[in-house]
């Protein structure tokens, strides 16, 4: 399926919104861009988030920390730092990774009462972050490389991905939909399929704003079709390129995390 | 098991009196249903995003912490202790965090009305002040947890006080630990350093026989207080002082530690043969680890050596010197399932001269030359993290013996979470050491309401 647009609507589009509207149709390089405007804005950034947690009988559950990001390599290696600041039994942990493409991320996390830094075996990136709908990869991004990725749909507003896993043992998807708005590049939608085509899982960004000339995606929830459950995670005070330095990422950080870096202007 | 009569004396006793009397102070301090019709109209609760300490830096104290109620009952007949109960609590755990000008002080004590030992007890975990010195230099003053080493549940070089008495009795992961008063400077460079002094001997918290029973060589038999044991103290400011040192760094994802101790032996494991006194004599040790990413997990090799006052090994009142190794392997091959193992080797050194000085009537109960110890982890994370099942496993091929810690953790909501388990010791020879503490073996229920 084809759409021609108005060469007049493209150049004013592109002088307006100064990002480029012109009609892609090589999905690589459609997904690499969604990639990097999902989670390479800026060398680095901080943001504080909290999540809500609803299981399928309506359970919640609140999880609230601030995250500082530095970009080793545009599109490619970072690094995270995670302070929890709730609820009362996970405060003051700190989550601590080093993010590797192509190979196995290093992972620490500190546990307070016990004064422990414990490092965490690479391990599956499909669970659990922190108890909620959202997994690792969903926070930290999933490799590029790691799908196929063809271009099923142009509509005005969307380019319509559909990705399949080169490795379908590591992953619990048959494949998945990735609707990318056409005009800040961010996935606004994804949903899971099962073999049958079936949708069990569906990410939607239900908020965007500018920050710091980056479109992000200030409000974003993760549904669990199967049990009914959701969790809603919402950023604030969210910037970029604030000059984070390197050596705050480090065990340091994790005993006695950088205030001057956590703390909102 | 227990006969029918123990269990109904149990059900009728005083046996559940700290968990329920928990559960109405939850029902008091957790009006949820309040909690409920607030949340329709907020679905944050009140979290709003002004009190996140991180971000809206605020003067004063914020006050944290929990409630529990807590019982752990012997599966055995103890005939040295007369209680059918290693644990049997209502605690409050009070943790305060204030910041002061760039540092931060934080207090962290707990209260519990104590069933085992009659009475109310206190314990003041936390009472420090830290922060940023310099660019590169942090400073921790104060009472303080300190932790460090690359074993779980096993320590070589981590020489900073333990308590074996809460860990074998059905508390919390957390009061293995125990306090330290202490100066710890870190500094941070090519390679990090870590410099701890403590100025007077931070001892373990061992087993005195008030709570547990254990095995005494003296005695050729399980034992408990009265008499309780009582060492001499190690409490003089400064001339009872020790130091341990760190030096560390990751490079391409491999960590490198070496690591320094020159202080008392954590437990009192020596005897003054005038008074028949026991004591903690002096302890001098190094040793190195080293932690990285293999074979898709994580592995771990640590070694010390310990030093102490017997160089010849030949004074059956002083314990020899130790070589020990570690090593370690962590994976996940499912998704939310972890598997550790570990090895631990302890090699006593001058073995013979420890055997050839020893009274006739200790040498059955003398340690083996190489005791080896094996572990084992098994973390089932389900429902989506709310409940966690894990079995830890320590078993000792060279003692016959083995430990067990099956534990079942369920969070039920942000603020209440329950917990049930068991510490199950067993073995060939009553004095090794874990089978020495086979009538304390103990099954145990937790609830906690954290604020």
């Amino acid at each position: 399926m084809k759409h021609f647009l108005p060469l007049t609507w493209l150049v004013v589009a592109g002088l307006v919104a100064g990002t480029a509207s012109a009609q892609m149709t090589d999905p690589e390089q459609i997904v690499e861009e969604a990639n990097i405007a999902s989670y390479y804005a800026g060398d680095d950034g901080r943001s504080a988030a909290r999540m809500l947690i609803v299981d399928g009988n309506d359970n919640r559950q609140r999880r609230q920390f601030t995250l500082l990001r530095k970009d080793v390599v545009e599109g490619g290696d970072q690094r995270y730092l995670v302070v929890f600041s709730r609820p009362a039994d996970i405060r003051g942990t700190v989550f601590r990774v080093e993010k590797h493409v192509g190979e196995s991320d290093d992972r620490w996390l500190y546990l307070p009462a016990l004064d422990l830094v414990k490092r965490i075996a690479a391990g599956d990136k499909r669970t659990s972050f922190v108890g909620s709908h959202f997994f690792y990869e969903d926070i930290s991004g999933r490799g590029t490389e790691e799908d196929e990725h063809t271009l099923i749909d142009t509509t005005d507003e969307y380019y319509v991905i559909e990705s399949t896993p080169k490795d379908p043992d590591q992953v619990e998807f048959a494949r998945y939909r990735t609707w990318i708005d056409r005009e800040t590049m961010l996935p606004m939608r994804t949903e899971y399929q099962r073999d049958a085509g079936e949708v069990y899982r569906r990410m939607e960004v239900t908020e965007v704003e500018t920050i710091d000339g980056y479109p992000t995606g200030t409000e974003v929830r993760m549904e669990d079709l199967d049990s009914g459950g959701y969790t809603v995670t919402q950023f604030r005070f969210s910037e970029y390129d604030v000059g984070l330095p390197d050596r705050i990422f480090s065990e340091r950080s994790l005993r006695n995390p950088p205030r001057d870096w956590l703390r909102r202007d | 098991m227990k006969p029918l009569d123990r269990m109904t004396r149990d059900w009728s006793g005083g046996c559940w009196r700290s968990v329920l009397t928990a559960l109405l102070v939850i029902a008091v301090l957790s009006p949820l249903k309040a909690q409920e019709s607030a949340e329709a109209e907020d679905p944050w609760g009140d979290e709003a995003w002004g009190d996140d300490p991180w971000t809206g830096e605020k003067a004063g104290w914020q006050w944290y912490g929990f409630i529990d109620g807590a019982t752990a009952s012997r599966i055995h007949d103890d005939p040295a202790v007369g209680d059918d109960y290693t644990l049997n609590e209502t605690r409050l755990q009070l943790e305060g965090e204030r910041p002061i000008g760039d540092y931060t002080a934080t207090v962290k004590a707990d209260v519990w009305i104590d069933g085992v030992e009659d009475g109310v007890r206190g314990d003041l975990r936390e009472a420090a002040l830290a922060g940023r010195l310099t660019e590169r230099m942090d400073i921790d003053v104060g009472r303080q947890i300190l932790t460090w080493g690359t074993g779980d549940l096993v320590f070589l070089n981590d020489l900073f006080p333990k308590d074996y008495v809460s860990f074998f009795s059905g508390r919390d992961d957390e009061y293995l630990k125990a306090p330290a008063d202490a100066l710890r400077l870190s500094w941070f460079g090519d390679v990090n350093v870590d410099f701890v002094w403590m100025p007077r001997a931070a001892p373990n918290r061992y087993i005195t026989g008030e709570r547990l029973s254990y095995f005494s060589v003296v005695e050729g038999r399980r034992v408990a207080a009265p008499p309780e044991i009582d060492p001499r103290e190690r409490d003089s400011l400064g001339r009872d002082s020790e130091v341990a040192l760190r030096v560390y760094q990751t490079i391409d994802s491999v960590e490198y530690a070496g690591y320094a101790y020159h202080g008392y032996d954590n437990q009192p494991s020596a005897v003054d043969p005038s008074t028949g006194e026991a004591y903690s004599p002096r302890l001098t040790s190094l040793g190195a680890s080293l932690r990285r990413p293999v074979l898709g997990g994580i592995g771990n090799l640590e070694t010390a050596y310990y030093s102490g006052e017997d160089s010849s090994g030949d004074d059956p009142n002083l314990p020899n010197d130790q070589w020990r190794f570690l090593g370690g392997f962590e994976n996940e091959p499912f998704a939310d399932f972890t598997l550790g193992w570990q090895y631990l080797l302890e090699w006593t050194r001058d073995h013979d001269a420890l055997v050839a000085n020893l009274p006739a009537a200790q040498r059955p109960y003398a340690p083996d030359e190489y005791r080896h110890l094996l572990t084992n982890r098994i973390t089932w994370q389900l429902l989506r993290q709310d409940l966690t099942l894990s079995l830890f496993t320590f078993y000792s091929p060279s003692d016959a013996d083995y430990y067990l810690r099956p534990r079942a953790i369920y969070r039920f909501s942000d603020q209440l979470t329950g917990t049930a388990g068991g510490n199950l010791f067993g073995g060939a020879d009553d004095w090794t050491f874990h089978t020495q503490l086979e009538d304390n073996s103990n099954l145990y229920l937790r609830l906690r309401y954290s604020f």
